[in-house]
């Protein structure tokens, strides 16, 4: 129970006492240090001035579908029960496509930009004005797993550093005291293609995103504490003996890999501090609370994502990913994510008003703190929907042809839209783009050219954006 | 393309020539004058790197032929003439050429004129790089060392320490004795050695006593499951199938057995590879040899790609993916080449055209991931077991249900049984051919009032029944007909069935189930009928007059609409039982017939209830059973038979039971290999030219070409094997001899193990790596002589300290290898290490493996981990079952890979949240418990002894007065469990001098 005040007590201890934190400088002050030790995670600078700091993703997986949301097709509703054109959709995951059907939600337009948002994302259509849309995004894939890894790491197959691993590895961290790179997921169960979609690859490990438990009772990341109680002063004394031990060992030997590991004893005692402090959502204000909306039983978990997310971004975290929704675990009452084959209004409905609750208010949040401008916030799904309704259902089937992406903060220009849908929303029709192009514009903001920024695996220099990507210059401020 | 820009040109022409800049009026010189003018403005976008449009303009090749869309972009001798011209000179408003940056001057398109006009003279090797010049590719020469005359001086010495003194370096003292145990303890076979084994090896440590440790390590069935976790690395194994629906693969783990026994029986190194790719083909009925291919079948597999989607075009990128990963995998693995990087266009780097990946994928185009029996001869003689003890069963249970007059159960026949419950469960007869019928039907359309006869004892025949005949409608093989029933709409639905009829709504009438246990069902879906024999039905049950009993339902949904069927029975054609509009309402219907003697046959009939639909017209018969009406009583000799008889069926049904199932692994399936076509830009649905079956034309000495593609699949992968392991071929030798180097030294001479291309590194010591491969060959290609061979050296047994200034200044990264490597423990070697300092360590080598973690089946099935915390969790890590999608994120923590990924060298990370793992995970601290056991088990109460044991089972050594010290009051104050949890914690227990 890490919430436990003794355990405050313990760690504050174990701050304030030897406990291996101030072992480091003794030690060389002591002349038993050969090196500064290198800190994998230390900051490094980017391959130009970087507009965003931090990144914020939120991942909305399943398939939230784009003609019900974010782009607004006049020609959808013309042709509403008109047969669609079975040929056309081959590559349809279920394969039977009935009807056109227009948008479950009427569109309007907002703000000063006068874009069009539907019903179902009041809160987010306050904010149009700041967000950049991507209309023609595509996916190489109509399955999840794959589509999730591509939006992911940029391949459809699994092995491959995500977007989170790469910044960090460009980047490093900005507080050496929590991990860089720190996922959210759903509290209802992991999304499709489960901790692959955060992994490292073959990057270090040291890249790979670090699971943010948020379970009450639970400390916030894996074995932060000993799984079995164990007293203050034990754990300092023996930390302390830990360290001595590891002290003389390293002077006999004069490498810095030994030296780099007493270090991390030391971040790891640095970080059982700064962690819960940073998951300790206990002193946000009432006016916050009320923004996340954190009683609500249904947004209200998404919503304590998202202002763990900004807690997080605020204390120098690179890269927090926040999913909203969770693995396909069979047709309950309600989908848990956002994979509507059955029931549109059913499904998009109660994650929609979850995804408009949690990402309106941490927009707003962002950017009375100021730290909008130094964040960029992305929002995306691993594809869109179709614009006909799946067989004889109210649901609709996936759609790899066209989805939309959303940015904004961290150097986005707001209120645009780049890129077009076909008139009916099934293909990407002006400037189609994939991933990449995301990715090289996300890299581009944090000041990374994505074209450098590679690393050599079994004879190839791998990069986030393939042998692909451009950033989208339409999209910066 | 070609004829659009061709009609252009014709038309444009005579104004063209007037619109461009004027040719150079003088010779030009392609490299001072022309390929500066590329390489500024060309080659970023049509260079190496990126070719946009196909178009590629750093090699005369393809730069005279190439381009998607008006090759040839350059035409010889005709400059205006040639699109190339017209895109620099901006003629063609949609190809403005460069697209980015400033336009060429007049006075540069003018030298590309001249140029072309001079007839485009490109000279051979420009660049002065022969792409067949790269050291991996010439053959290797077996190059004596220097000073080799000199006795009992280790080869690989000489070549070390001629290539130290050049830098002026020296190679460092030896290694104490207790640091070379460990060394070569967690080296060879990945654990540590108890203190009694470093204090025999401290008393004597011999260069004798030396060579026979290592031979003892080596001969140490450990070796095995150290060395295999190498070459599973590279084979990218693990124990599901990956991707979105992350399956269990149960039988994966023959394979990984198979490694182990392989390297411990130290198969020859050629024959290990051979059958790993073509063990099936090469010797189908060795078991061995198929299990051997569960190499091909390691990596991942996308079920939902593969199989799940209807979509074609999925399948077929799914397919292209598999195969990439299969020639990826065997050819990085024993070659060291990236082929994977010719799989969109030619090979960047080295000399590998896109046309040679597609002949490696023809290679195995006819090769699929699957389980597949291991011992097909094994198999069948099982199966025949088993049908004989089946057969004596059978007539067993005859004998028993006449004397205890069960009758015969109706839906059993069906099924294809005795009518004792030999028939299979679900199992029916088709209404249209009469055939067994085992996988679900849909609507049929039969002709009606045909009997079809049906084999089989019991049964006489089907029909389809369609009252509309006058004729009547036929229900035996003597022509009885049956007449007055009504017109039916000439439909049937799925077979009668031993069981539910699919779909059906519901198998229950009343409270009973008759689908549980115990009870028969057989569904009969209008509009159908099923006449049976009862003739011999009389000689099985001994007994003239019969009785039928049964208890007939409707099975279709609750709420079926309007729709109803009809019940009719008839003896001989004469009705016996009719219950019309039967529906989830009627209840339950009981039959009870007397047969008499006279009686032939019994039919059943299901109709549509005359409405013409046949939708959720599901009747069944719960428990249909033919009696004896009068059973004879029994004499006392058959009444004393009754028990032994029961116990023998119930015997033979344990024998039956407990036939073990074949055993089957997860390794391959083959067919014919499809014909495989060149793949434009790496795009399946963009097919191009035939590939034939084929490797490497780089490789010279050796036919790349396999022949056409009528070759077997059998051909193939034997031609690749063969062409892999040929003494001939330079790479085979070089890649494993560099690996065993890479594993005991920590990098090897070549620091891109799976690399030996021009992207990968060169080697540190060319010569030497080169003495080794062909030592290698010498020694029959037996990697347990390499590694005796290289543990031996004094390179190896050198001091691992980084004391050296001059050394560390000259040589920091140590490529030279002035001392020893340190080496963290791996992931596995970590916590086998833990497990065997803390005396958990369970022994039990070979099968299934362990699995940590909690399983749920959903449609992508939830892994969820526990403490490992159960001897069967403590077996080697080796024999973990890995899951593909779900790390174990402890090993995670620890730099155990994703086996997504070929692993050909581990990264070696140190992390706060590693360094946190081993503080606090459940597992280790679990571990410092058991271990602090131990301690006091083996030393007794006293602090100090204590403390001298834990740091003997550690650290295979005493600890010094202060450490002494320290670890007592650590003791004293917090107990003996927070001392052996930090002990393994230290660098001294994580590192390996």
């Amino acid at each position: 129970m890490w919430t436990d005040p003794s355990r405050r007590q313990f760690l504050w201890q174990l701050g304030g006492g030897l406990g291996g934190v101030a072992l480091t400088s003794m030690l060389s002050r002591d002349g038993l240090l050969a090196a500064e030790p290198v800190n994998p995670l230390a900051a490094k600078p980017p391959h130009f001035a970087p507009k965003a700091k931090a990144v914020i993703q939120i991942f909305c997986p399943g398939g939230l579908s784009h003609v019900d949301t974010w782009d607004y097709k006049p020609e959808l509703e013309r042709q509403h029960g008109q047969p669609f054109d079975a040929e056309l959709g081959k590559q349809t995951f279920a394969g039977v496509a009935g009807n056109y059907a227009k948008s479950f939600w009427p569109f309007r337009q907002h703000g000063e930009c006068g874009r069009w948002i539907s019903d179902l994302f009041p809160g987010l259509a306050r904010h149009v004005d700041e967000i950049a849309f991507i209309h023609s995004m595509q996916s190489k894939s109509a399955l999840h797993g794959p589509a999730m890894f591509m939006m992911n790491s940029g391949f459809i197959r699994p092995g491959f550093p995500a977007m989170g691993s790469w910044v960090t590895y460009g980047l490093g961290s900005a507080n050496e005291n929590l991990p860089a790179f720190v996922v959210l997921p759903d509290p209802r169960g992991l999304p499709p293609g489960g901790v692959v979609n955060w992994g490292a690859g073959f990057l270090p490990a040291v890249h790979q995103g670090t699971v943010l438990e948020t379970a009450t009772g639970k400390a916030p990341f894996a074995d932060l504490f000993p799984a079995q109680p164990v007293p203050a002063n034990a754990e300092r004394d023996g930390r302390d003996f830990l360290q001595k031990l590891n002290a003389a060992h390293a002077a006999a030997r004069a490498d810095s890999l030994l030296d780099a590991r007493i270090a991390s004893y030391e971040l790891a005692a640095r970080l059982q501090l700064s962690a819960p402090e940073a998951v300790d959502i206990s002193a946000e204000s009432d006016a916050m609370r009320a923004l996340y909306t954190l009683e609500d039983a249904d947004a209200g978990p998404f919503g304590r994502q998202c202002l763990l997310a900004r807690r997080l971004v605020e204390r120098g975290v690179r890269f927090v990913q926040i999913f909203c929704g969770a693995e396909n675990t069979g047709s309950k009452k309600i989908r848990p994510n956002w994979d509507s084959h059955e029931d549109i209004v059913r499904d998009h409905g109660y994650w929609g008003r979850v995804l408009d609750t949690g990402a309106s208010a941490l927009l707003t949040d962002l950017r009375e703190r100021g730290l909008l401008d130094s964040t960029l916030v992305i929002c995306t799904s691993e594809f869109g929907r179709q614009p006909f309704m799946q067989g004889g259902q109210k649901g609709r089937d996936h759609n790899p042809g066209a989805f939309t992406a959303w940015l904004a903060g961290g150097g986005v220009k707001g209120g645009v839209g780049y890129g077009a849908s076909d008139e009916l929303g099934f293909k990407a029709e002006l400037h189609p783009t994939y991933c990449y192009d995301l990715h090289a514009t996300a890299l581009h903001l944090l000041g990374l050219d994505h074209e450098k920024l590679s690393y050599y695996q079994n004879g190839i220099q791998r990069r986030l954006t393939d042998v692909h990507g451009e950033v989208i210059r339409e999209l910066l401020a | 393309m070609r004829l659009i820009i061709a009609t252009f040109l014709t038309l444009a022409l005579s104004g063209v020539a007037a619109e461009l800049p004027p040719p150079a009026a003088r010779a030009v010189d392609f490299l001072k004058d022309i390929e500066p003018i590329f390489a500024r403005n060309c080659l970023k976008c049509h260079g190496a790197d990126k070719q946009k449009g196909g178009y590629r303009l750093d090699r005369k090749a393809t730069a005279l032929t190439g381009g998607d869309n008006s090759a040839p972009n350059i035409v010889p001798g005709k400059s205006a003439e040639s699109p190339l011209i017209h895109f620099v000179a901006g003629l063609d408003p949609d190809m403005k050429m460069p697209s980015k940056g400033d336009p060429l001057t007049a006075e540069q398109i003018g030298l590309l004129r001249a140029w072309i006009d001079q007839g485009a003279p490109w000279p051979e090797n420009v660049t002065g790089n022969d792409p067949l010049d790269w050291w991996s590719l010439k053959p290797s020469a077996r190059t004596a060392p220097a000073n080799a005359a000199t006795d009992g001086v280790n080869p690989i010495d000489t070549f070390i320490q001629v290539q130290l003194a050049g830098k002026g370096l020296a190679p460092s003292p030896e290694a104490d004795a207790r640091t070379l145990c460990r060394r070569l303890y967690f080296d060879l076979i990945g654990l540590p050695p108890t203190p009694e084994e470093v204090d025999a090896f401290v008393k004597d440590s011999s260069r004798a006593a030396y060579k026979a440790l290592v031979d003892k390590l080596l001969a140490s069935p450990h070796y095995g499951e150290r060395w295999a976790r190498h070459w599973l690395d590279i084979a990218h194994y693990a124990d599901t199938h990956g991707f979105e629906r992350d399956q269990r693969r149960d039988n994966a783990w023959r394979f990984r057995d198979w490694v182990i026994r392989a390297l411990n029986a130290d198969k020859p190194y050629n024959e290990f590879l051979r059958e790993q790719i073509a063990g099936d083909a090469l010797r189908p009925a060795d078991p061995e040899a198929v299990i051997a291919t569960g190499f091909l079948a390691a990596g991942p597999w996308d079920f939902v790609g593969q199989s799940e989607t209807p979509s074609p075009v999925l399948k077929r990128l799914a397919r292209a993916d598999d195969l990439d990963d299969m020639v990826t995998q065997v050819m990085s693995a024993a070659c060291g080449m990236t082929v994977n990087c010719a799989r969109c266009h030619d090979h960047k780097l080295d000399p590998i055209p896109q046309r040679e990946y597609f002949a490696l994928c023809a290679v195995f185009a006819g090769v699929k991931r699957g389980e597949r029996d291991v011992d097909a001869a094994e198999v069948r003689r099982r199966l025949d077991e088993k049908t004989r003890l089946q057969r004596e069963m059978g007539a067993l249970q005859v004998q028993l249900a006449r004397m205890e007059n069960h009758g015969l159960d109706l839906a059993d026949i069906v099924g294809g049984g005795d009518g004792n419950g030999s028939g299979i469960k679900g199992a029916g007869v088709h209404v249209e051919t009469g055939k067994r019928q085992d996988g679900a039907l849909p609507r049929l359309t039969p002709k009606a009032n045909v009997f079809v006869p049906v084999d089989g004892d019991f049964i006489d025949g089907v029909v389809l029944p369609n009252g509309e005949d006058a004729a009547g409608v036929p229900i035996s093989t003597t022509g009885l007909k049956v007449r007055g029933i009504p017109k039916t709409g000439g439909e049937a639905w799925d077979a009668v069935r031993n069981g539910p009829i699919n779909p059906q709504g519901t198998t229950k009438i009343g409270d009973v189930d008759f689908a549980a246990a115990g009870h028969s069902l057989l569904g009969l879906h209008a509009n159908a009928a099923i006449t049976f024999d009862l003739a011999p039905m009389r000689t099985a049950l001994k007994s003239g007059t019969l009785r039928f009993r049964a208890t007939v339902g409707y099975g279709g949904r609750p709420d079926p609409g309007e729709t109803n069927a009809d019940v009719r029975l008839f003896i001989d054609g004469e009705p016996a039982f009719v219950a019309e509009r039967v529906g989830p309402k009627t209840g339950r219907l009981l039959v009870n017939l007397v047969l008499p003697e006279s009686a032939r046959f019994l039919t059943l009939m299901s109709t549509d209830g005359a409405d013409g639909q046949i939708g959720f017209d599901q009747i069944f018969y719960g428990d249909p059973r033919i009696s004896a009406a009068a059973p004879a009583p029994l004499t006392a000799a058959e009444k004393a038979d009754i028990e032994p008889l029961k116990k023998r069926i119930e015997e033979l049904g344990q024998q039956i039971k407990s036939l073990p199932e074949p055993a089957k692994v997860y390794a391959i399936t083959t067919e014919q290999p499809p014909v495989v076509r060149v793949q434009h830009r790496g795009n399946p649905e963009d097919p191009r030219a035939e590939a034939a079956p084929g490797a490497l034309s780089c490789v010279r000495g050796l036919g790349a070409q396999f022949g056409g593609n009528e070759l077997t699949d059998a051909q193939r992968r034997i031609a690749l094997a063969e062409w892999i392991t040929a003494p001939a071929n330079p790479l085979t030798r070089r890649v494993i001899v560099n690996r065993l180097w890479h594993h005991h030294f920590g990098a090897g001479l070549v620091d891109t193990p799976s690399d030996f291309g021009t992207g990968g590194g060169r080697p540190s010591h060319p010569e030497l790596l080169d003495w080794l491969a062909e030592e290698f060959g010498a020694r029959g290609w037996s990697l347990k002589a390499m590694h005796r061979l290289i543990v031996t050296s004094a390179t190896y047994r050198q001091r691992s300290e980084a004391r050296e200034a001059k050394a560390e200044s000259i040589d920091g990264g140590n490529r030279l290898l002035w001392r020893m490597n340190p080496r963290r423990l791996d992931a596995e070697s970590l916590r086998d290490a833990v497990l065997s300092v803390s005396g958990k360590l369970n022994g039990e080598m070979f099968g299934p493996g362990y699995r940590d973690f909690d399983y749920t089946e959903e449609y992508a099935p939830v892994y969820k981990y526990i403490t490992p915390d159960r001897p069967e969790l403590w077996r080697r890590s080796i024999y973990r079952f890995v899951v593909r999608t779900t790390p174990q994120q402890f090993m995670t923590a620890l730099d155990c890979p994703n086996s997504a990924n070929l692993t050909p060298a581990r990264n070696i990370t140190t992390t706060t949240l590693q360094s946190l793992a081993l503080l606090n995970n459940d597992f280790m601290q679990k571990q410092a418990g058991y271990f602090a056991q131990r301690v006091e088990a083996e030393s007794g109460g006293d602090v100090k002894a204590q403390g001298a044991r834990a740091f003997a089972l550690a650290f295979g050594r005493k600890p010094d007065a202060a450490e002494l010290d320290s670890a007592s009051a650590l003791v004293k104050s917090h107990g003996l469990p927070q001392l052996c949890r930090m002990l393994l914690n230290t660098n001294e227990f994580v590192y390996v001098d």
